[in-house]
């Protein structure tokens, strides 16, 4: 009887339901343990690192004479120092039109960003290690700075990276036949630019680690706030050319990641570098300005959009002009492709576009690099694209929620390829509006809505959001991508103890998403034990298989796959060491809250333990004839391409006509990612990054002077939403399972906020939209508003 | 620590604790590595986020901007102190059951937060709830979550501190 | 951000304060609630030599009623400040604005005088002071000295505090049955610091009307600035929707704000307007109305 490679369809029991977290026990309670948590063994050494306040210049000298004389520093490093020590950062991309861009830990000779490391001093305390940095004297050279998307884009601009001779990293263009002659035959063609600021995903936890040495230095033990413990494990290999299986990196509890931590940082090469020099641990904690100034910022981005229509407002031919800011280096793992890439692709939408072009660029900059933040392009690409579609509507007439209705992709037409190819398997997409559309009485709203949107001194105005969101990429998709150091599968090794508890060794890593919960109720169906007896291992690369890990709204769908892969395989197992104890066939055991037994009989049982006493050899019991010792399995899912998610956000906002603050009033997500395992923390995430889309849209910017000065490297002028801001979000859910995967899920981390940014931006248009007023950028603060206000007015 | 420390005596959780420490240690490093409750957490250093917060004298205080030396002699509750043994309180029982918790850095410093707001105002309405919980920073619930939980807890426990 | 090192002293008596401030010069920083000095010493944009924390020192923490004045000593926690019923009573406009500062943790350690005399440009408390005339008792070493608010605000983060001397108290006038008042400010955000922000004190007559106004406004230049145009078109006497209309815009023409990251000029201008509006109609008739 061979191993099942799809759950059986009633096997699904605790997954489906909002089971209380497994990790509040210990996050509540002040029990986290965050890498600035983990025990410091008493050696332990202390880095700070000197940053450039220069934005492009040479280094001329450093003169760290004064912190080497401080009591309390060891040491002063340089470029040069470390370089001895390990090799620069390179994406090492295997994507045509690709320019990589080399990264040395600690910059010799050059800086590229405000916020580059110089030097690093090494210290026995935080305290004394800044006391250190600020007596470290640097001379530079001051060269001129690109700061800016469109001037660092000019032929003219300085050159971030000069054996490259160009800013423009990425440079690729598509096209499908006959574009040109589409757009001849469209009725109106409707043009606009959307602008986006730049901003970051801020969490809470700033980042940090802690490198061990073990067996004189034979170990190398890393803790690093990070969500790809594996790729970071693999990319210190390569850059101290050290061997891999000496290498463990461990995420602690990780505060907050959102595609932030999902990079490699040089400062988790100095840190294990320098532990294998000095033979002590050394451990590094980032404070918030340096979070700021340094972490992966994002969404940068211009998009130029023309869409031809017919006269009922259907789309017949698109191009989109991209543009995207990628900072001063191609950040690893995903590089200045991420964006600009994903940007272009993703802006069809869930819509039925089959005539479309476009040209997409990354460009260098002396800023801090950009990557993935939550949503990582598609929120600026559903915006452009959901933008379009209130253009549409305006410009013939009908009401934007019909303008969708005309252009999406129809129930029966999936699965649907797009024109560049990707493959939208199930999902809702009309289903999704009009039930979003019922939940806030979008009817009702229309009707009652005055042609100027002005009541009690508010402009009000209602925004729709319908998207599709890439989710659960494997091999086939990195690869696509060009990213040849994300090897796209992921594994789990799920053993049972001969006590019959269940542990389940995930190659995830979780910054708060619910890993310790969710993956628990998969297991816990699969194998057929309570909830109470499953844990979860991610994060340790010392102790999961590997993987790819998290990011890109992958975690159910890969090692939720994995896991119940693994979960077979032993569940099989289980049924026939079963089988020969109660002399039944293999056939009739069903695994069931912690009994093996004959379906329909629970007097011919087993319990788990038992089952497990003769796997481990510990029951006067023989191990049936064939079969191994032990109970686990171990299995690496490969999801291939990516599973689509979908789902449509509304909300409706008041403008204050005099002060342009904004108020959300009513906001309502109808959200389909497949099979849900628990509602509540699903609804967690829709809330989490909805209200992430609020600060990008209200709030949120990070604004370099032209020198390339970061100008709000705090969380006082840095604005995140609090509790005043914020509505209360309604949510629906649909699932609209896949056979992509065995467990039928689709991701959905990202969602909240690719949804909220335009809904929210749509909503401000619409109640704008009354005056003439054209919303067409990020972010749209008070400020921002009024211009618009007073400039649609005729008052500028 | 580099220069001239100075001996601090406060009372921490209920507990008397003597230390020498830097007049510029601050009290959540203090609290973090002298003590070992890392409960108490950093995301800012300039008061603004609010993972920092402890009660000091039995109001909220942002334990970053307060250098042990200056609260001497004072009493300090933090996360620790206002946890039961095996048991959550009915303000952590709320966030539990309302999933008003992701990562759960900035946890703690709300948690402190309600204890204060619902024992100022035990029967807040959601107005505020949400004006009681605007001086912390989460980044990963969007606060609906929490703002339910400081209801439920609200309704639970009325006039009892927890 | 950890602070740089300092010698730290916490005297328990104001005369022992004076006396280490006259003989440590300017290399010297007062620790008053420290809700805005220790940002600036964790960010090390100051780094004193000496820290003298006033929190020992019982007798600078009072709430005085002294012949028609409310002196508020300096080291009076906001918090108390603005559930005091003396201050809620007696100045209205001070327990208007309060509630605005910061977040309840900040207000339950930062002070009266301590915002006072580290004058951030958006604080809220020098506004109130300018708008209700108070005045500031300075002291050093055997001398005091009375400096009206007017005076004392001289630049963003300075004032007329000489070395050697500190802020003792604050003397706000009391308000009359004739006083009405208000408070309004708006940000980026519904929590956080300002754009603008306004304290309005005006005094009406027996026939309601307005017989004098005091508008402090805050965000629109390196101190806190009296909207003098909008002062003399609300005490030519009405208060109608037009004039007060007419008063908002004529402050905004007359102020000189500047640009920033978080909001141009021209809003700056308007949210002034708007705030005048805004706080004369609720000073009146103590609602909050949409501006015209």
């Amino acid at each position: 009887m061979a191993v099942p490679d799809r759950p059986a369809a009633d096997s699904w029991k605790i997954v489906g339901q909002s089971v209380p977290r497994r990790e509040d026990a210990w996050l509540l309670t002040g029990k986290g343990c965050y890498v600035d948590d983990v025990p410091e063994p008493p050696n332990t050494l202390h880095l700070g690192f000197v940053l450039s306040p220069e934005a492009h210049a040479r280094i001329v000298s450093i003169d760290a004479d004064a912190a080497r004389a401080l009591p309390g520093v060891l040491d002063v490093l340089t470029g040069d120092d470390l370089a001895a020590l390990a090799q620069p950062i390179r994406t090492g991309f295997l994507l045509e039109g690709h320019r990589d861009t080399s990264r040395d830990v600690i910059a010799r000779e050059k800086v590229r960003f405000v916020g580059e490391a110089v030097a690093v001093v090494v210290a026995e305390n935080p305290y004394v290690a800044e006391d250190g940095v600020e007596r470290v004297f640097v001379t530079y050279d001051p060269l001129p700075a690109a700061v800016g998307l469109e001037a660092a884009a000019r032929d003219d601009a300085p050159v971030v990276h000069e054996e490259l001779g160009t800013n423009i990293l990425l440079e690729s263009t598509f096209t499908t036949e006959g574009l040109d002659e589409a757009f001849a035959g469209a009725t109106h063609v409707i043009k606009e630019t959307f602008r986006t600021g730049r901003i970051a995903g801020v969490p809470m936890e700033p980042r940090g680690c802690l490198a061990t040495t073990g067996r004189a230095g034979e170990e190398l033990t890393l803790w690093t706030s990070t969500q790809i413990p594996n790729i970071v494990k693999t990319a210190l290999a390569k850059l101290l050319d050290y061997p891999e299986s000496g290498i463990r990196v461990i995420t602690p509890d990780v505060g907050g990641g959102f595609g932030t931590k999902a990079h490699f940082y040089p400062e988790e090469v100095v840190c294990s570098a320098l532990a294998l020099k000095y033979g002590r641990p050394v451990k590094w904690i980032q404070d918030r300005r340096e979070e700021l100034l340094t972490n992966i910022h994002a969404r940068e981005h211009i998009y130029a959009i023309e869409a031809g229509i017919d006269t009922d407002g259907v789309i017949v031919a698109m191009r989109c002009d991209m543009m995207a800011n990628a900072g001063a280096y191609s950040s690893y793992p995903f590089g200045a492709t991420l964006e600009p890439v994903g940007g272009v692709r993703f802006v069809l939408g869930p819509y039925h576009i089959c005539n479309y072009g476009y040209l997409t660029r990354a460009v260098a900059s002396h800023t801090c690099p950009a990557g993935a933040y939550r949503g990582t392009a598609q929120p600026t690409a559903m915006l452009a694209i959901e933008g379009m579609m209130d253009r549409i509507a305006r410009k013939i007439g009908i009401d934007p929620a019909e303008a969708r209705r005309r252009n999406l992709i129809q129930p029966e037409q999936l699965p649907y390829t797009t024109v560049v190819g990707m493959v939208y398997d199930t999902g809702s997409y009309t289903e999704a509006l009009a039930k979003a559309l019922e939940m806030i009485g979008y009817e009702d709203y229309r009707a009652n809505q005055p042609a100027d949107r002005l009541i009690d001194g508010k402009y009000r105005g209602i925004g729709i959001c319908c998207y599709t969101e890439n989710s659960g990429m494997g091999v086939a998709a990195v690869r696509a991508r060009g990213w040849s150091t994300l090897p796209g599968f992921d594994g789990a090794l799920v053993r049972v103890a001969s006590d019959g508890k269940v542990k389940a060794f995930i190659s995830h890593a979780a910054s708060g998403q619910g890993h310790y919960t969710s993956f628990a109720q998969i297991v816990a169906d699969q194998v057929g034990v309570p909830f109470a007896d499953v844990s979860i291992v991610v994060g340790d690369t010392g102790q999961t298989p590997a993987g790819t890990n998290t990011f890109a709204s992958r975690g159910t769908v890969t090692g939720g796959g994995a896991a119940i892969r693994a979960c077979l395989v032993v569940a099989d197992k289980m049924k026939r060491i079963a089988a020969q104890v109660l002399e039944v066939s293999a056939d009739d055991i069903v695994l069931e809250n912690g009994l093996t037994m004959v379906q329909g009989v629970p007097d011919m049982s087993l319990t788990v333990r038992e089952i497990a006493e003769v796997a481990y050899s510990m029951t006067s019991h023989a191990l049936p004839e064939g079969e191994d010792y032990g109970l686990e399995a171990t299995d690496h899912y490969d999801a291939g391409m990516p599973t689509i998610a979908n789902a449509v956000h509304v909300a409706a906002v008041a403008v204050d006509a005099a002060d342009g603050t904004v108020e959300v009033e009513r906001y309502a997500v109808v959200h389909d990612c497949g099979r849900i395992i628990n509602p509540m923390i699903v609804d967690g995430q829709i809330h989490g990054g909805a209200v992430q889309a609020l600060g990008e849209v209200l709030m949120e910017e990070l604004v370099y002077d032209e020198a390339g000065q970061l100008q709000n490297a705090t969380l006082l002028e840095y604005l995140l939403p609090t509790a005043l801001d914020i509505p209360m979000i309604e949510i629906a859910h649909i699932e609209s399972v896949t056979d992509e995967n065995p467990g039928g899920f689709k991701g959905l981390g990202e969602g909240g906020v690719i949804g909220g940014v335009p809904a929210l931006t749509n909503a401000i248009a619409d109640a704008l939209a009354g005056i003439g007023a054209n919303v067409n950028s990020n972010p749209l603060k008070p400020s921002r508003i009024t211009e618009l206000i007073d400039g649609a007015l005729g008052k500028t | 620590m580099s220069g001239g420390t100075v001996e601090v005596r406060l009372t921490v959780n209920g507990a008397d604790v003597v230390r020498r420490v830097e007049p510029r240690y601050l009290l959540v490093d203090f609290l973090r590595h002298e003590l070992g409750l890392t409960g108490t957490h950093i995301g800012c250093e300039q008061g603004v986020c609010g993972a920092c917060t402890v009660l000091l004298d039995g109001v909220t205080a942002r334990s970053c901007l307060h250098f042990a030396v200056q609260v001497a002699g004072s009493e300090v509750t933090t996360i620790e102190g206002v946890t039961a043994d095996g048991t959550l309180s009915p303000i952590q029982a709320a966030f539990h059951s309302n999933h008003a918790l992701q990562c759960g850095y900035c946890t703690p410093g709300f948690v402190l937060t309600t204890v204060e707001l619902l024992r100022e105002n035990p029967t807040p309405d959601e107005a505020e709830i949400r004006q009681g919980l605007t001086n912390n920073i989460c980044r990963c619930t969007g606060y609906v979550n929490i703002i339910k939980a400081v209801a439920e807890a609200a309704s639970n426990m009325p006039g009892r501190e927890g | 951000m950890k602070p740089a090192p300092f010698e730290y002293v916490a005297p328990e008596s104001e005369a022992e304060v004076l006396d280490l401030l006259g003989r440590h010069g300017d290399d010297v920083r007062l620790l008053a609630g420290g809700q805005s000095l220790v940002p600036m010493l964790n960010l090390r944009i100051v780094q004193p030599a000496v820290i003298i924390d006033l929190g020992r020192c019982a007798s600078l923490a009072y709430l005085n009623d002294e012949n028609g004045a409310l002196v508020c000593g300096t080291m009076t926690r906001q918090i108390t400040a603005e559930r005091s019923p003396d201050v809620r009573q007696g100045c209205p406009l001070l327990a208007a604005a309060l509630p605005y500062l910061g977040g309840k943790a900040h207000r339950n350690r930062g002070t009266v005088g301590g915002t006072l005399a580290h004058a951030d440009r958006l604080a809220e408390l020098p506004a109130v002071a300018l708008a209700l005339d108070a005045e500031l008792i300075v002291r050093s070493e055997g001398a005091e000295r009375t400096v009206a608010a007017v005076d004392f605000f001289l630049s963003d983060l300075t004032t007329s505090l000489e070395e050697g001397e500190m802020l003792h108290a604050i003397r706000f006038p009391k308000a009359g049955t004739t006083a009405r008042s208000a408070f309004a400010e708006v940000g980026n955000r519904r929590h956080g610091f300002a754009v603008v922000g306004i304290a309005a004190a005006l005094e009406v007559d027996s026939d309601g009307a307005c017989a004098q106004a005091r508008l402090a406004a805050m965000g629109v230049g390196a101190t806190p600035v009296r909207l003098a145009a909008a002062e003399q078109i609300l005490e030519q006497g009405s208060l109608s929707a037009d004039a007060v209309c007419a008063a908002g815009d004529a402050a905004a023409q007359a102020v000189d704000p500047t640009d920033d990251i978080h909001a141009s000029v021209a809003y700056r201008r308007r949210l002034t307007a708007t705030l005048v509006q805004r706080t004369v109609h609720e000073a009146m008739d103590g609602t909050r109305r949409a501006a015209a």
